[in-house]
């Protein structure tokens, strides 16, 4: 074994030591519910049994079908679908990944783009190795960058993303730009596919199961409303995020058994706890599998993360395309508009939309605490803490901000903190209870 | 039951106290804690037993401190922030409501704000690193070859306080180092080293949003020289009550007496 090889062997197995770690977590809890089994055999396939045979199966259906990296949530899917390929989120979650990204970009890039770096450097999970091609939204300076690092292992297509969306001039030229990704998955696809041309029809098909797709998300978003909570965030958390490494389709139905069960459970009043646990609100940068060092830290201190606006998370499914008559133009239009209007990631500016979401789910949610979670690195999120904190202040909820990255060392620095957030918490709801 | 006991295994130093039903401190002790918290904490208790002439049984135990799982004979445990909180809203000896606690521990720093009833609000611990700790200090009083105790009169006597740039403790040690060889004094060094540390906490504490009064906790508090250099960065009056590294046992000893009932 060269040198190299070596390398990626040992890399590998810290990955499915961490990831297994995180798993075997989630799955020691007695009372999982049956549904979560399917997402969490989805990451053991991805991240621990590494097996192209799965992933492909899985994914490609046994066809030859191209395999198309997303990165974001700015990347219509519909249009990789129509096409008959099918899109893989790739943002990277893995500490060993992020690590190897240490050796290609400068030392304060957040880690989310290291590691995509370093899984697309080292081929350390088959999944990066098997996508054709990767989108890359120019979102934020990391990802910018990176995507332009990435071009050096793979084929990749910026996707230029405008950061002002209430400009006639910004919405013009993203549509523009959709067309030319529209053009590019064609021309790629029909590389080795009859069909040309992304149909209409399938078009339509695709915006219907994508839209069945977020039916589902959306149900499972509505569900976590429940009070008493009837799913840990931990485990509606990891759910959203396998969609990345599946179809939609199938996706779609496993949730729709995962909703259903926990409808029963509602039903039933099989909760997993009391009114008494504080009810979390996860803001901020997204926690990525395997990096699931907050959501589990934060349930094992006694509080439980009822909603997360993480666009692996929540917003990842959040908004359907809306179309009204299903023209070829309508639909750009309508998938277009779907992407960026009411997308409140904090690369848009001004994003003041977000701020009025955060306070909806307060609300909805019966939010006790807000934990604001910083990536090291990811500015954006960070700057609009302060405005986040502000209005926060008047409905009184108390935030705690916790900047980290995917390293385990300071586990237990922000275990104090958060066990004595979560106790501050709890004081003060029992205090309301009493007056 | 009449005393309630707190433990507060720090990294450093283990305290215990023992207070009564009026919540008054009955006893003390403060012990290294050495490579075992727990025998400490034991050991500790033992003594203050002894010296109450108190049947051990008869006392709730509450521990806090980064130890606090660690110690065996503790009936509850709780986080130092809560310990720390419960601590500094007692009503002091003037009558004085504490609005900010600033706790200067061995191997850590926090900020802990109070609303009016004492109850926390907000608060902020430092990060992977020495720089605002207790351990800063010590570091340097190894390398100025001063005694830990003696640090603070003689920064009191400094007349030009040094700039110490570095924020991390490591390299503020070869700072000194290269001070000390360009022959500035020991107390304008000390004075420096006390700044930064001040200034460091400070910025915590303003982003937290510290109000007066402001109370110093923990070893650091022991330091005059450190709490002047907290009231010239803060612009704010600077309290330290009698054993300050007690605050966080003498909380946890609070919180043991009210969850059992005590009067309030």
């Amino acid at each position: 074994m060269n040198q190299l090889e070596k390398r990626k062997a040992r890399f590998a197995r810290s990955m499915v030591r961490s990831a297994e770690t995180v798993l075997a977590e989630l799955e020691g809890n007695g009372d999982l519910p049956e549904g979560m089994g399917y997402f969490i055999d989805i990451m053991r396939d991805v991240f621990i049994k590494q097996d192209k045979s799965l992933i492909s199966t899985r994914l490609q259906g046994g066809d030859n079908k191209k395999l198309i990296g997303t990165y974001c949530v700015m990347v219509p899917e519909e249009l990789i679908y129509a096409a008959g390929a099918v899109p893989v989120r790739l943002c990277g979650g893995s500490y060993e990944a992020s690590c190897i990204g240490d050796d290609f970009v400068p030392r304060d890039t957040c880690p989310v783009a290291k590691a995509a770096i370093g899984f697309t450097s080292l081929d350390l999970i088959s999944l990066y190795q098997m996508c054709d091609a990767v989108v890359v939204p120019t979102t934020c300076d990391a990802k910018r960058k990176m995507g332009e690092e990435l071009s050096a292992f793979t084929e990749v297509w910026m996707l230029e993303v405008p950061h002002i969306k209430e400009s006639e001039g910004a919405r013009k030229q993203w549509l523009e730009q959709l067309y030319a990704l529209k053009k590019n998955i064609e021309k790629f696809a029909g590389r080795t596919f009859t069909a040309k041309k992304i149909r209409r029809k399938k078009l339509v098909a695709a915006i219907r199961m994508i839209g069945r797709a977020q039916y589902q998300a959306r149900r499972l978003y509505e569900t976590r409303m429940s009070f008493p909570p009837v799913i840990y965030g931990r485990d509606a958390m990891l759910a959203i995020n396998a969609y990345s490494f599946d179809t939609a389709s199938c996706w779609t139905d496993a949730m729709t058994r995962l909703n259903d069960e926990l409808d029963e459970r509602r039903q039933k009043g099989r909760f997993v706890c009391s009114k008494r646990e504080p009810r979390i609100l996860i803001a901020g940068s997204p926690p990525i599998f395997p990096n699931w060092k907050i959501p589990c830290l934060l349930e094992e201190m006694g509080a439980v993360i009822v909603a997360d606006e993480s666009c692996m998370g929540s917003r990842y499914l959040y908004d359907p395309v809306g179309i009204a008559e299903k023209s070829m133009t309508d639909m750009m239009v309508g998938i277009a508009a779907r992407y960026i209007m009411p997308c409140v990631c904090p690369s848009f500016a001004p994003n003041e939309d977000r701020l009025f979401r955060l306070l909806q789910m307060v609300e909805e949610f019966r939010i006790d605490g807000i934990i604001y979670y910083v990536l090291k690195g990811c500015v954006i999120y960070d700057f609009e803490l302060i405005r986040v904190e502000k209005i926060m202040k008047e409905k009184e909820i108390p935030i705690l901000r916790v900047e980290t990255d995917y390293s385990p060392e300071d586990v237990e620095q922000i275990r104090t903190r958060v066990e004595a957030f979560v106790e501050m918490l709890e004081r003060k709801k029992l205090k309301k209870k009493g007056g | 039951m009449e005393f309630y006991a707190g433990i507060d295994a720090g990294s450093t130093y283990t305290k215990t106290a023992i207070v009564d039903n009026n919540g008054a401190v009955m006893c003390h002790k403060i012990a290294p804690t050495g490579i075992d918290c727990s025998i400490t904490a034991m050991e500790s208790f033992n003594d203050l037993c002894d010296e109450l002439a108190v049947s051990q049984s008869n006392i709730f135990i509450t521990s806090t401190g980064y130890g606090r799982r660690m110690i065996e004979i503790a009936d509850q445990n709780v986080t130092e922030i809560k310990a720390h909180a419960a601590g500094g809203s007692r009503k002091l000896s003037d009558g004085m409501e504490i609005r900010t606690i600033i706790d200067i521990g061995g191997q850590d720093s926090k900020v802990i704000l109070l609303d009016e009833e004492g109850e926390t609000i907000n608060f902020a611990m430092n990060d992977k690193c020495a720089a605002g700790t207790g351990r800063f200090l010590e570091v340097i009083s190894r390398v100025l070859q001063v005694n830990l105790n003696d640090l603070g009169a003689l920064s009191l006597q400094a007349k030009a306080p040094c700039q110490i740039s570095s924020l991390c403790a490591v390299f503020a040690e070869s700072e000194v180092i290269s001070l000390l060889a360009r022959k500035n004094k020991r107390s304008d060094i000390i004075a420096g080293i006390h700044r930064s540390l001040a200034r460091r906490i400070s910025s915590m504490a303003r982003k937290t949003g510290v109000e007066p009064n402001v109370l110093l906790t923990g070893g650091g508090a022991l330091n005059p020289g450190l709490v002047a250099a907290f009231e010239d960065e803060l612009m704010m009056d600077i309290h330290v009550e009698g054993n300050p590294q007690l605050n966080g046992a003498v909380g946890a000893a609070l919180i043991g007496r009210n969850s059992n009932g005590g009067a309030g």
